[in-house]
């Protein structure tokens, strides 16, 4: 009663949940005021139009070739999605092998192609790939679709992998013994038995990581892959225009992520463990 | 009879890196014979049971199931563990699967059982066990002892020609104990050779065939119940009973 304990509260719970209400209010109103500043400039502003509404319109013709980026980004996430798990797979066995030299291998798979940005890597891929043949000899006429997918492939497949191997680690040990006392083999106990349960374990990080590849295929545009951003580079570059493919650009990639982040809530819900449904 | 035993240590040593757990093991179980195993804690207890389903390696000597060397880099492990049940302290029944899933896994995957063969079969299992009205329950919807219990129904599936019971009713609530134990008698009863890490103390000496004490990873005394809790040899043995009342 008489002593202030030094572990006190700084603030008590009612004070925290009005300051952190407050807070939200504030980034609300900045946030609304600059979209209404940046949709509304010309009425506030006169003659100061931020957004070319013409242009917009214009840009977001079906004849479009923003629509013809969006295409492809939807198509290069969606094939490196399914193959960046894949790898991811095996990968995160590796990363559990106790073979030193499958483990050693996968680790330095994962330091790589996490520790390395992948602007570096798709350059690496893009110009440095090529640099081994002959000039002129390099097979492939169109490289900039393949190196694309090799390159978001191999960098997410050591992200996924690692969230897989989280997801394995953190299964009691028990687990795979049970399944190998039964006289599983390790394949067959990985497979039946480890494998849906961690599955359910990494389903947030490999949900996240999936919208960060999304998010990735941006940093194509510095191989000249046609997708959004270099859309927008080249209509600033013709017309000195920003906002208007700015705010396309911005609604496209919004159109994927956040459908994606709600499917990737509601997966990781039904895969919890802890909220097992009744058959 | 003196016919060879059905699993037999012999001069077993297990080695943790520099520690060493278990110090040249000699014990046979016979067809049928219900050993039980205790000691202090740390003793080695599980580890040998380990052992015996190749969960751990061993360092030196050999382990038999009727008379094939367990330890024999070209002895199929897989083969091998299908005939040795085992039942852990912990259950690690498999939460994704329910009784009857669990109970049908390893004969469908292993065995290539049909699963409509496999489904009857687990049905015998799980009303053999008290549980036939629990078969799509999730683990995580049964208590302890029933988990137990289907446990011991899933390594009964794959009938092993031995099981190995772990100090499986420790981490159950004292209540929950008889069941498991009731189910373990009643295995007994229908002459299932059996090799039993437990402190139920009771029950060692109402349903084992012999007792193995073990202390430091060396096996310090075996003998009947009777003999062993009212008149034990050594020392080490009568210090253990002692702490026990
Ligand atoms: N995986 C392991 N790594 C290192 N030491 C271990 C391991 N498992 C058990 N031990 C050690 O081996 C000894 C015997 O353990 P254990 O067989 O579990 O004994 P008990 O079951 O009789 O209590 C203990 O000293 C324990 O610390
Ligand atoms: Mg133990």
């Amino acid at each position: 009663m008489s002593e202030t304990g030094t572990g006190g509260p700084i603030a008590s719970d009612e004070t925290f949940r009005r300051l952190g209400m407050a807070a939200a209010l504030v980034v609300a109103l900045s946030v609304g005021a600059f979209l209404a500043l940046l949709f509304l400039s010309g009425h506030v502003i006169p003659g100061r139009q931020l957004i070319n509404y013409g242009l917009l319109a214009e840009l977001a013709q079906p004849s479009s070739d923003y629509y013809g980026a969006y295409i492809n980004i939807l198509q290069v996430f969606l094939l490196t999605a399914v193959m960046s798990v894949i790898c991811g797979v095996f990968v995160g066995l590796g990363r559990i092998s106790k073979t030193p030299l499958t483990a050693g291998i996968a680790r330095l798979y994962v330091e790589f192609f996490r520790g390395t940005p992948f602007l570096f890597q798709i350059m690496a891929i893009y110009y440095g790939v090529p640099a081994f043949f002959e000039p002129g000899t390099f097979p492939l006429t169109n490289f900039t679709w393949p190196a694309a997918i090799v390159a978001l492939t191999l960098n997410h497949a050591a992200y996924s992998g690692e969230a897989l191997r989280g997801g394995i680690e953190s299964l009691p040990t028990g687990q795979m013994e049970a399944a190998r006392s039964l006289g599983m083999s390790y394949v067959q106990a990985m497979r039946n038995v480890v494998l849906p349960q961690a599955w359910r374990n990494a389903v947030p990080a490999v949900g996240n990581d999936l919208i960060i590849l999304v998010k990735d295929t941006s940093l194509l545009s510095v191989i000249a892959f046609p997708e959004l951003i270099s859309q927008f580079q080249y209509t600033y570059s013709q017309q000195f225009e920003a906002w208007a493919p700015l705010v396309l650009v911005g609604v496209f990639y919004l159109t994927i992520t956040v459908p994606l982040s709600a499917l990737v809530n509601y997966a990781g819900e039904v895969a919890d463990p802890s909220r097992r449904a009744e058959p | 009879m003196n016919e060879a035993p059905l699993l037999a240590f012999e001069n077993v040593h297990k080695y943790f890196g520099e520690t060493h757990v278990l110090k040249g093991i000699d014990l046979g179980v016979d067809e049928g014979e219900l050993v039980v195993v205790i000691g202090p804690s740390g003793s080695g207890k599980s580890t040998l049971l380990r052992c015996a389903n190749r969960l751990e390696e061993i360092q030196e000597g050999e382990i038999r199931l009727a008379g094939t060397p367990l330890t024999a880099s070209d002895a199929d492990v897989n083969r091998l563990r299908q005939r040795i049940g085992m039942v852990f302290q912990s259950f690690n029944l498999f939460p994704h699967k329910t009784a009857a899933g669990n109970v049908t896994l390893a004969p469908r995957k292993v065995r290539g059982i049909a699963d409509e063969k496999a489904e009857e079969r687990a049905e015998t299992l799980l009303e053999r066990v008290g549980l036939s009205d629990q078969r799509d329950s999730y683990p995580a919807e049964l208590s302890g002892g029933q988990q137990q219990r289907v446990a011991i129904a899933r390594a009964l599936a794959m009938d092993p020609d031995v099981m190995l019971f772990d100090e499986v009713t420790s981490a159950l609530d004292p209540e929950l104990v008889g069941e498991v134990l009731g189910v373990m008698r009643d295995l007994a009863a229908e002459g299932m050779t059996m090799m039993v890490v437990t402190h139920e103390m009771g029950f060692a000496r109402e349903v084992a065939d012999r007792i193995v004490l073990m202390a430091d990873g060396e096996i310090v005394e075996t003998g009947e119940p009777e003999r062993f809790f009212t008149d034990p040899e050594t020392e080490r043995a009568e210090q253990f009973l002692s702490k026990l009342l």
